[in-house]
């Protein structure tokens, strides 16, 4: 039974991790405090979902269409902030809120059970895990190569310093938008895989995953660090582990799950304060 | 080759323009050392070089890229990225970047530290906020001369280091410029740089060029020289207000 409370957070772990990276992208590489996942992920899980019990499409391809879209969102956030000179974080709550509404008629409904449709996933935990791991593999490990070309080495310094990147003739506008479009496809990723690990899609899925997300980078930070990039890439994953673990421990500690997310917030101020006192290398 | 004509600029709130109908022509490889007052024009003429203000009338010419090396030491690098990495994005920019990893500039750009003789080389993978102040504008400067331009634009770039690594930047600096046969404009407020480099002169007041030294008179300069050249036109501004 605990095996399986442990598994099943290392599950949770492995998806809030991609969530995690999406807030990563933006957040310390661009420099741009982007909310969009909060809106992205519970898109993406309603494009997946909808696809795959009204129109009955592959779960792969089904997955794909909502990192389509939610990679859009990111891409119109950062035309939000480039063109209006919107505030990052106004751009993106604004769109996740305009989320909401597009969600409902997506799925014409405020939920869908999934359990007669096929999934990437079974009911095995551990075969789903193997799976996730694989996925973030593959996210992982291209990210890592990208961020040591050229490219990368161009797309770090925009988020690093904006006066030099456009000194050196680097285009904020491609960079910001590429950056997104990478945030958002995987917050959208994150939402498509959650609703097929539970056959289920609730409209109010999702709320306040920025949190989650933004408390398991801090932690994977503060644990492993951010002075190489291979440190910088493994934070969000370890971090949203270690996190998953800890929700669960106070669950069983008898904390109810509506206190969660006032745990949560506390966990994020916790950090912050921590990092205050000692910056982290 | 540079040229501007009839450039003005001004900005919102300021009565006067800050550029008033600045004509420079620059041969190839001509190194021209721009002096005057404090708000006399000289750092948006530069900016208007670079591209990062636009004139607000007149036509301005270059041939090739133009690199910029400026006084804040903090601006010319990026403080997290590592040295090499920091040399690394200006040899992309000469070349332009690939989906190839930038560890293959390694040698090179270990060599090209080298020139500089202090022993950087040994910090090529440390983060350039280990670096001195000094330190840090040398490589900055070495990103200007490595990133392809023709054209240099050095805005006082020596004015933050102490009096030694100044001579040695302004050394470094002169020889890159001769090697590379850039055409530079270079701020100064040092007068003994001013006589000393460069093969032309001009000085700016209110926004005009009022003084243009070609290179044989330039060699006959003094220090006394350039200093009453100033007086004579600063003490029109500085007299009424009795400050001097």
């Amino acid at each position: 039974m605990t095996i399986d409370l442990i598994l099943n957070g290392i599950l949770q772990g492995l998806i809030l991790a991609i969530v995690s990276y999406s807030i990563l992208i933006p957040f310390r590489f661009l420099d741009f405090a982007d909310l969009t996942s909060e809106g992205a992920y519970p898109l993406g899980g309603a494009i997946c979902a909808t696809c795959l019990s009204f129109a009955g499409l592959s779960p792969i391809f089904a997955v794909f269409l909502s990192m389509l879209a939610t990679g859009s969102v990111g891409i119109c956030t950062a035309l939000i902030h480039l063109k209006f000179k919107i505030n990052t974080m106004l751009a993106g709550i604004i769109l996740s809120a305009m989320a909401y509404s597009v969600n409902l008629r997506i799925m014409g409904k405020p939920n869908i059970a999934l359990f007669n449709c096929s999934a990437m996933f079974s009911l095995d935990i551990a075969t789903n895990i193997v799976k996730l791991v694989m996925i973030l593999a593959l996210i992982i490990f291209p990210l890592s190569l990208f961020l040591r070309t050229d490219f990368g080495l161009r797309f770090r310094a925009v988020g690093l310093n904006k006066d030099f990147a456009v000194k050196q003739k680097i285009s904020i506008e491609k960079n910001t938008i590429l950056g997104l479009f990478l945030a958002g496809a995987l917050a959208g990723l994150a939402g498509g895989l959650i609703v097929q690990i539970q056959s289920y899609m609730d409209i109010g899925m999702g709320v306040g995953i920025l949190i989650h997300g933004l408390a398991s980078l801090m932690i994977g930070e503060t644990i492993i660090g951010v002075k190489t990039i291979n440190r910088q890439l493994l934070a969000p994953l370890i971090g949203a582990i270690i996190y998953q673990q800890i929700q669960g421990l106070a669950l069983s500690f008898g904390l109810a799950p509506s206190d969660l997310k006032f745990f949560t917030g506390a966990i994020v101020l916790l950090v912050i304060a921590m990092r205050a006192k000692n910056p982290i290398a | 080759m540079l040229e501007l004509k009839q450039i003005t600029k001004s900005f919102p709130g300021i009565f006067e323009p800050v550029l008033n109908g600045i004509s420079l022509r620059l041969a190839v490889g001509e190194f021209c050392v721009v002096i005057g007052a404090n708000g006399s024009g000289k750092s948006t003429l530069l900016k208007i070089i670079s591209g990062e203000y636009l004139a607000d009338s007149g036509e301005i010419t270059r041939q090739g890229a133009v690199c910029e090396v400026g006084q804040d030491v903090n601006k010319g690098t990026v403080s997290s990225l590592t040295l090499l990495e920091n040399v690394a994005l200006s040899q992309i920019r000469k070349e332009k970047p690939k989906f190839a990893f930038y560890n293959r500039f390694k040698q090179d750009i270990i060599k090209e530290i080298k020139k500089i003789g202090i022993g950087l080389e040994k910090l090529i993978n440390q983060p350039i906020s280990s670096l001195s102040g000094g330190q840090r504008q040398i490589i900055a400067t070495l990103m200007a001369f490595n990133s392809g331009g023709q054209i240099l634009a050095l805005d006082e770039h020596t004015s933050a280091l102490d009096p030694k690594m100044q001579i040695m930047l302004m050394e470094y600096s002169v020889k890159s410029i001769m090697e590379q046969n850039l055409t530079t404009l270079m701020i100064t407020h040092k007068m003994d740089d001013a006589i000393k480099y460069g093969n032309r002169l001009i000085m700016l007041n209110k926004g005009k060029i009022v003084v243009d030294i070609k290179e044989s008179e330039k060699s006959k300069l003094k220090t006394q020289d350039l200093l009453e050249m100033f007086h004579k036109y600063e003490d029109q501004v500085l007299l009424p207000g009795g400050t001097k």
